[in-house]
């Protein structure tokens, strides 16, 4: 504690500070009980179900389980002092009753109001996304302004309110022609999406946890309820100030990259030996104490992940570390020392991400995350050695030559017919695909395709009746979804394919997944 | 384990939100209200939260609001005519179960599928729009009288008298009080989606002779403007518009044809059926609307209205319906012409022998045909969009009132695929197995759907073959 000025003099000579926020209420610590080991989520992906538990006090339990000394409670976290902007009144303010008069005049108001959602062009978007506080205070839209989106905002928390008091149920969600609304309440939060894309309600809603997740990441859990809990009115905006961007970028993600879909991590292609060289160069030289995760990413792929032993990083949190890369180009100008909150490995607290790039063109990047606040120096010390031998054993090269050959193509398969497929291990959370190609070139035709692979996963996955096998023969392709204890399959074919070919070259596919299997994934967790 | 909740209907209602635009009148937009015991405040919240869903859901979209998802409902709305909105209210089934000692309910939301509610609403109002009742019309017959003839949708009863709500509201009360009753919510499914009619299969010279006997029942009778045979509950010949027959054969064959068998089985109006023993042949005719004893002259019975769209729009006509053995015939009248009870007593001599002939000499082609041989090892729905005709060997009987030969939620599965096909207009297939090992073949091709559920646990996909099922449509 006596030595935290240290770490703000580093926080604040990097660039990144003003993207993240309250660098100094990093990590909690409390007297809480730690929480049984199961509580941890495994890498396995299988257990979305489970998204609704909060883990808190992983960070706690490392700290102290390396340093005893320091097992003194710090004060729980003080709130930006600057409360000018609040009434006493507007806190004591009584949960409103939202009557069905009230909720219609809401919205005979909003014609008259010169807003956002008279817009064409706002109306038009495919996806919005909406996070509002319960008291129905804008937080974030993703078109529009928030502030001239207010109306709208009350009219979604009169909604979930008026549905909850009236019948102690909860509004799901609502399906007007093309177009569905999502709602996920997370209390102190309210979420909604509006969508006319191809995906499915489920796959909304798991897009909001997402979304909701990325929330805390920048927050914690335990801060954002603590500070609806001393004011409802709060105006969250300004603690999330500049963290929109993640938001958008998180956004976009989820519309290209086939990982939120599937709930698994790309690897980028490296041979066993170099991919092996690169995992050893970290342990190497970052055996350091209070390290829990070690990783290095090129491209939003995955090239290794050092952990520590007993602990896990879900599919989840490791898709928030790749946002947080993919969306910040500041990261690219300097070493970076950054709190970050992974909701899944811990949601009421920071770990602390030293995060810098080890190559010229900046597309190799090294996270090194820990729950110590004061060690950036070290870590930083960490890193240029990890550099040294990457570069002396030619491990960027290969990683650089890898990312050149943009993934690989379905010819390398050698089976015709075949247009593209998604591969996921199941165990291991991880997938590949090949480069997607002709005819799936255009934007357009790519939007379509992932809105087969859309239908494709959720028609199998679909809760109450799921499917094994899913063989799907329409006008422009034909699809296969197959579903076993080990792997999930989806691939496209031309429409002309016959049954029997399409299995036959399904076989041969996954003949040849196996022989890359080593290249393709990586199998074994390597811990410090 | 624990207590199960099954679907239900939960509240069914019908408002226009221009009846009642000031505070204080919200009342006056509810035209219809099931369960009529809710509270008037809970009636007036309801329709306000709806309202709202409605006028949110076009902010964002030119298409009206289909239904709202709760974790415990679901609403469908409907807007079958301008500012007209029926909505559904469906529960969500549940099970309790204990989980590490603490009791929590398992709402099971994609057990309840949007297009067969959907569907379902859509005939509630299309049967409301076609079917008006004798009862109701006695009620009504002084206000009618002032007007023309009213018609079946809620404006042209509105435009034809002169807006009073009040008669709109009384025809709304009077048919869905009793309609709801007998809407099977929970055992709704795909069949509902389809809503088609089952036909009877017949060998060239029987057809032909059905065929004539229409052509000469016309002939005598010209004021009959449309005539349908039916065998037990298929079709056999109708005249009518298919949009008019599927409604007509839901109507004859889940409303009338049941209470009339439900009548005959208690033996209230036994009065040994009409069973003519005169000069002619000894004959089992018998109206089963119409004149309960043909030789009573006293009353001439029941007749229902309906409105059908035949030939005009909203055309109202007398439904006269003769029964022989399981063989019946319905006509239609228009109301034009009166009913007297000495032109049922002309039917009555004409219709009594030779449908009885005819009904004897298909129940026999009919026998023979049911022979099941033992449980097949596939079961299947055919439908054709072309001219409504549905085949099921899923459900125990085409009323599907006794069951299903598979799982419940293989039947969503089928569902689920119709579903899918339907947001494409072109051809395709789906093939799938699911967790339970069954095969499900869903097939579009040039407007008919077909899905097969295969029992065949170690089949493989190459095997599994949707064209390999030549099953005979007749």
């Amino acid at each position: 504690m006596a030595d935290s000025k240290e770490a703000e003099q580093v926080s604040t000579s990097e660039s990144e500070q003003s993207d993240l926020i309250e660098p100094e209420t990093c990590i909690h610590r409390e007297n809480s009980m730690l929480l049984p080991a199961e509580n941890f989520i495994s890498i396995d992906y299988e257990s979305f179900e489970n998204y609704d538990c909060q883990p808190s006090g992983v960070i706690h339990e490392i700290v102290r389980s390396n340093s005893q000394d320091k097992s003194e409670e710090t004060p729980d976290v003080v709130l930006s002092s600057s409360n000018d902007e609040f009434s006493a009144g507007e806190d004591k303010e009584e949960r409103k009753q939202i009557s069905a008069k009230e909720l219609a005049s809401a919205l005979t108001e909003e014609d008259i109001e010169e807003d956002e959602t008279r817009k064409p062009e706002w109306r038009a978007q495919k996806k919005h996304i909406f996070i509002l506080s319960e008291a129905g205070k804008p937080i974030y839209s993703r078109h529009g302004s928030e502030d001239k989106l207010v109306t709208i905002m009350g009219v979604l928390q009169a909604l979930v309110s008026f549905v909850h008091d009236s019948n102690k149920d909860n509004i799901r969600c609502i399906i007007a022609g093309d177009h569905k609304f999502v709602f996920y309440v997370r209390d102190p939060l309210i979420l909604v999406c509006v969508s006319q894309g191809a995906d499915s309600t489920q796959q909304l809603l798991l897009q909001l946890t997402y979304v909701y997740n990325q929330v805390l990441s920048v927050l914690t859990h335990k801060t954002l309820v603590s500070i609806f809990k001393q004011r409802r009115n709060y105006d969250l905006r300004r603690l999330l100030s500049g963290s929109e961007k993640f938001l958008d970028s998180l956004l976009s993600l989820i519309e290209t990259d086939y990982s939120f879909l599937l709930g698994a991590v790309r690897c980028l292609p490296l041979d066993l030996q170099v991919r092996d060289m690169i995992s050893q160069s970290i342990i190497q030289h970052a055996r350091v104490k209070d390290l829990v995760f070690a990783l290095i990413l090129a491209n939003n792929q995955l090239v290794t992940l050092v952990r520590m032993k007993k602990y896990y990083l879900h599919p989840v949190d490791l898709h928030l570390i790749i946002n947080l890369v993919h969306a910040s180009e500041s990261f690219k100008a300097a070493e970076s020392w950054t709190p970050i909150c992974l909701p899944k490995f811990d949601s009421s607290g920071y770990l602390q991400a030293h995060i810098s790039y080890l190559d010229e063109s900046c597309q190799t990047c090294l996270l090194l995350l820990t729950v110590d606040r004061e060690s950036f120096f070290t870590l930083s010390d960490c890193k240029n050695k990890i550099k040294e031998r990457l570069l002396k054993y030619n491990g960027l090269n290969a990683i650089g030559d890898s990312l050149t050959k943009t993934s690989y193509s379905i010819n390398q398969c050698g089976i015709t017919d075949l247009r593209h497929f998604l591969y996921k291990s199941r165990s291991t959370a991880q997938y590949t695909s090949p480069e997607v190609e002709a005819p799936y070139l255009g934007t357009e035709e790519q939007e379509r395709l992932f809105g087969l692979y859309q239908y494709l996963h959720h028609r199998i996955h679909t809760s109450a009746r799921p499917l094994k096998i899913l063989y799907h023969v329409g006008p422009h392709e034909t699809l296969l979804g197959w579903i076993t204890q080990g792997f999930e399959l989806y691939a496209v074919f031309g429409p002309l394919v016959t049954k029997p070919s399409a299995i036959h070259s399904i076989n041969k596919l996954l003949k040849w997944i196996k022989r890359e299997e080593d290249r393709l994934f990586i199998l074994n967790s390597v811990t410090f | 384990m624990g207590t199960k909740g099954a679907t239900r209907l939960v509240s069914f209602f019908v408002f226009n939100s221009n009846y009642g635009p000031r505070e204080g009148e919200e009342h006056k937009k509810i035209l219809f209200y099931y369960p009529k015991e809710e509270d008037l405040d809970n009636k007036i919240k309801n329709i306000g939260l709806c309202e709202a869903i409605v006028k949110f859901a076009e902010t964002f979209s030119d298409k009206p609001c289909q239904s709202m998802h709760t974790q415990k409902m679901r609403h469908l709305f409907l807007e079958p005519e301008k500012d007209f909105w029926a909505v559904m209210t469906v529960s969500i089934p549940f099970i309790e179960k204990q989980k590490e000692g603490q009791p929590y309910t398992e709402y099971q939301e994609e057990d309840v599928q949007d297009p067969v509610y959907e569907a379902l609403l859509r005939q509630a109002y299309r049967m409301f729009q076609v079917c008006t009742s004798p009862v109701y019309e006695a009620i009504l017959r002084q206000a009618y009288r002032l007007f023309q003839l009213f018609n079946g949708t809620f404006c042209h009863i509105l435009a034809k008298t002169n807006n009073n709500v009040d008669v709109l509201k009384q025809r709304l009360d009077h048919f869905y009080s009793r309609y709801l009753q007998t809407l099977r919510v929970h055992q709704s499914d795909i069949i509902d989606i389809f809503s088609g009619i089952h036909f009877m299969p017949l060998d060239k010279n029987t057809y032909l002779r059905v065929q004539c006997f229409i052509n000469l029942l016309e002939a005598r009778f010209p004021y009959i403007k449309y005539t349908a045979f039916m065998y037990n509950d298929q079709l056999v010949w109708s005249g009518l518009e298919q949009d008019d027959m599927r409604i007509m054969y839901k109507y004859l064959t889940t409303s009338l044809f049941p209470s009339y068998q439900e009548q005959e089985l208690q033996g209230t109006s036994s009065v040994s059926p009409a069973r003519t023993t005169t000069a002619q042949a000894i004959h089992y005719g018998k109206f089963v609307t119409g004149p309960p004893d043909i030789n009573d002259e006293n009353t001439l019975g029941k007749i229902p209205r309906v409105f059908i769209n035949s030939e005009v729009e909203n055309e109202e006509c007398f439904l006269l319906v003769y029964r022989a053995h399981n063989a019946s015939v319905c006509m239609l009248i228009n109301v034009a012409n009166t009913m007297t009870f000495d032109l049922c007593r002309k039917l009555d001599g004409f219709l009594g022998p030779q449908l009885t002939q005819l009904a004897s000499d298909i129940g026999e082609q009919y026998s023979k045909r049911v022979t099941t041989s033992g449980d097949p090892p596939y079961r299947y729905i055919y439908f054709n969009h072309m001219n409504l005709a549905q085949k099921t060997t899923v459900h125990t009987d085409n009323k599907k009132s006794s069951g299903i030969h598979i799982p419940p939620d293989t039947l969503r599965l089928l569902t689920d695929i119709s579903a899918d096909m339907s947001k494409s207009s072109e051809d395709g297939e789906t093939i799938v197995k699911t967790f339970s090992d069954n095969w499900v073949v869903g097939k579009k091709s040039d407007q008919r759907e077909f899905y097969v559920v295969i029992n065949q646990k170690n089949a493989n996909l190459i095997e599994i073959n949707g064209n390999n099922y030549n099953i005979r449509m007749n």
